[in-house]
């Protein structure tokens, strides 16, 4: 039995020479995760304002125009930019080439028909098949509307008033009130879930998402070496002692699987301190989930140096593999944005049940028993690669 | 009192097949403790199938070998503790040094501790690599992957050695370095089987020589007693033109063999050997032979009887690489 543990530390003094063990299993995941983080914007500074620019040229210069770009200014979507003097012709190029999102333009004489309780036009330049043109448009109408119905409301209470109220006074109050709403709607997909940056939310993903890639992508430096000590004839000398062949494959996955946790500690703490990612929400569920998730990666690698016949061989089964099970499960893409089909065949990947277990923590905010059954789902996947390649292994006569 | 020799090696009747290709074909020889004991033959005879199934690395098809009175079919882990073995190719790790190549072994062969770190101290020193220890094997020359190769398996000081081939593809020096050391352990009372496609090492070193070829062993003996199966005769390699070789062999090789006192006439390449009882007395003939036919004899090399010539003599095919 101790020889497993011979060859461990045999294996892992090797591994540990290789320059391109560091390369697969530290700096590309911590490279790419940076990189995938940027392009999902997870690194844009804090005090960025994302709210979509719109110009507003107020023609009117009335106290109802002043309330509209009040009620537009106080807006989470919209952020209005100023063009004084601008002509229609300059603001609706500036929309044309995508500089602004939106123009909203308050003709004279606006106020007028507001107050005169006649049908009263706003001129939006916008691209309304657009996303953003569409959410301008609704802002921009949600905001004329409540306008209305402010003056609206002041003008009844003025009327129904015996001693003649004042038309400011409600018309104020009526427009206050829609800042302190009767009733407010929070907007929450469940109860579990937790309000979260959005910037940390990507880097939730493409934390995970990166270092079970390259874990699986340092399996050719793992794998290497299984099947090197098969072409130097080392395996046939190690048959020549008294070392049983299920202790051979114990070493070498053993060996594996203490370099992908490893991996998973380091990046995992990389994640959580760096990227403040959120793992140590749950502690032990996250710890269940690596060690179940390098149980399962390791298990591939060594059918990986069991199956490859050579180095080549062994890079190329580790790099399709990589691309395969990463791409189907979710490494690249949170698969809860792709359909319901494709979700089912991502979960044919083990690393979509590691994927699914990660995101519970991180993300979802979920406890451990979140993460059972993508543990169980993992050591199911790591005991069909483990028996694979013992079977393969056992199998193989070594002719001289 | 006479002491009763032991066989270190007995081996019965050994069958080994790859699909339609027999390996090995009822091979049987005995080995005394404390000898040398060499397979001859050329590439593909057997040998190395034969050391693989006696190292426990293959289960024969049939027959069964004791090794130092364990069978390789019913006990192999105790065969695997009292052997030692040296593979043909440099079965060692490249990106270890020496001196951690060495002791990792040592583990496998159940070496633990102080006796492991002594053992790989005194073999650096048997194979001259003490000063070389912390270098990884990847650096060395191929002489020097070769003396740790032999040096892995003499770390748990086996009772029982084989060495498949330990010489090809060396230098002189090392092989001469290599040699002696084969010596040095038939006189620490090791058991050597050596396996070698090259005549003079196994005539060199040997106390008994097993020749191999097609996977049968066809003849086994003390060096003498191989020699004397072909007599007296003499090995005549001649070398002729070489548009004779191509176009009028057939009639030379017909005009030799009709020769008085000419036993074999075989052709391989170009180079005829003949067998003859007395070179003197049938070179004139030979010559004559040659001249009626138009052929030209370029060289003409005579040796007494050795293995080689045993071997043709067996096989009517020069034993060569």
């Amino acid at each position: 039995m101790i020889r497993i543990f011979d060859i461990t530390s045999k294996d892992l003094l090797q591994l540990l020479r290789d320059r391109k063990t560091f390369l697969f299993l530290l700096i590309m995941p911590i490279a790419f995760t940076v990189l995938f983080g940027f392009s999902f914007g997870a690194f844009n500074k804090v005090g960025t304002d994302l709210r979509l620019p719109v110009a507003f040229l107020d023609q009117d210069q009335s106290r109802i125009s002043k309330s509209l770009h009040d009620q537009l200014a106080a807006s989470e979507i919209i952020r209005l930019e100023e063009f004084r003097g601008a002509t229609q012709t300059y603001l609706e190029n500036q929309v044309a080439s995508e500089k602004l999102a939106a123009a909203i333009i308050v003709p004279a004489g606006y106020s007028h028909e507001v107050l005169g309780g006649k049908s009263s036009k706003l001129i939006l330049f916008t691209d309304t098949s657009s996303t953003a043109g569409m959410s301008v448009e609704s802002e921009t109408l949600s905001a004329s509307i409540r306008l209305k119905n402010a003056v609206q409301t002041a003008r009844i209470m003025v009327q129904m008033t015996a001693n003649g109220g004042s038309f400011d006074y409600v018309y104020d109050k009526a427009l206050s009130n829609w800042q302190d709403p009767p009733i407010s709607v929070t907007e929450t997909t469940a109860s579990a879930i937790k309000q979260q940056d959005t910037r940390i939310q990507s880097l939730a993903h493409t934390s995970p998402g990166m270092m079970l890639q390259f874990a699986i992508a340092g399996l050719l430096t793992s794998a290497e070496i299984i099947v090197i000590e098969r072409k130097s004839r080392c395996l046939q000398r190690l048959l020549t002692t008294a070392t049983a062949r299920v202790h051979i494959l114990l070493g070498h996955y053993l060996a594996i699987l203490t370099l992908i946790f490893c991996q998973f500690l380091l990046l995992i703490s990389f994640g959580q301190l760096v990227l403040h990612v959120n793992y140590l929400s749950a502690p032990g569920a996250t710890l269940l989930v690596a060690f179940c998730a390098a149980v399962c990666v390791a298990a591939l690698g060594l059918l990986i140096g069991v199956l490859a016949k050579t180095q080549e061989q062994g890079n190329i089964f580790a790099l399709i593999l990589m691309f395969l099970l990463a791409g189907m499960g979710g490494s690249w893409v949170p698969l809860e944005v792709t359909g319901a089909t494709f979700r089912s065949i991502g979960h044919l990947s083990p690393i979509a049940w590691a994927m699914d277990g990660f995101q519970n923590i991180s993300i979802r905010g979920l406890g451990i028993e979140s993460v059972v059954t993508p543990s169980a789902a993992l050591l199911g996947y790591a005991m069909l690669f483990f028996a694979l390649a013992t079977w393969r292994f056992s199998r193989a006569e070594l002719k001289p | 009192m006479k002491e009763k020799m032991i066989n270190a090696i007995e081996v019965q009747n050994l069958h080994k097949s790859f699909g339609d290709i027999k390996a090995v074909q009822g091979v049987s020889f005995n080995v005394n403790q404390g000898e040398i004991f060499s397979l001859l033959g050329p590439n593909g005879a057997g040998k190395t199938t034969t050391i693989s199934m006696l190292c426990c690395l293959l289960r024969p098809d049939e027959g069964d070998a004791l090794i130092m009175g364990h069978s390789i079919r019913k006990d192999p882990n105790r065969v695997k503790a009292v052997l030692g073995v040296v593979p043909q190719d440099i079965a060692l790790y490249e990106d270890l040094t020496a001196r951690e190549n060495l002791t990792f072994w040592g583990k496998m062969y159940g070496l633990r501790g102080s006796t492991l770190k002594a053992r790989v101290i005194e073999v650096l020193e048997i194979i001259g690599l003490s000063d070389r220890a912390n270098d990884r094997v990847g650096k060395f020359s191929g002489g020097m992957k070769r003396r740790v190769n032999i040096g892995v398996a003499l770390l748990h000081k086996p009772q029982v050695i084989y060495m498949d081939e330990p010489t090809v593809g060396i230098d002189p020096q090392s092989r001469r370095s290599i040699l002696d050391s084969v010596v040095d352990l038939k006189n620490h009372g090791m058991t050597v089987l050596y396996t070698t496609h090259y005549m003079e090492e196994a005539q060199e070193l040997s106390n008994h020589i097993a020749i191999m070829d097609h996977g049968e062993m066809i003849a086994c003996g003390t060096h003498q007693e191989l020699v004397r199966i072909v007599g007296q005769m003499d090995r005549i390699t001649l070398t002729i033109g070489s548009s004779a070789a191509n176009e009028e062999s057939d009639d030379i090789l017909r005009a030799w063999k009709a020769v008085d006192g000419v036993r074999q006439v075989t052709s391989d390449d170009g180079a005829i050997s003949l067998l003859a009882d007395d070179s003197n007395q049938v070179l004139p003939s030979i010559f004559e032979a040659a001249a009626t036919n138009g052929v030209r004899i370029t060289s003409v090399d005579i040796k007494e009887p050795n293995l080689e010539t045993v071997f043709l003599h067996l096989t009517g095919r020069a034993l060569r690489d």
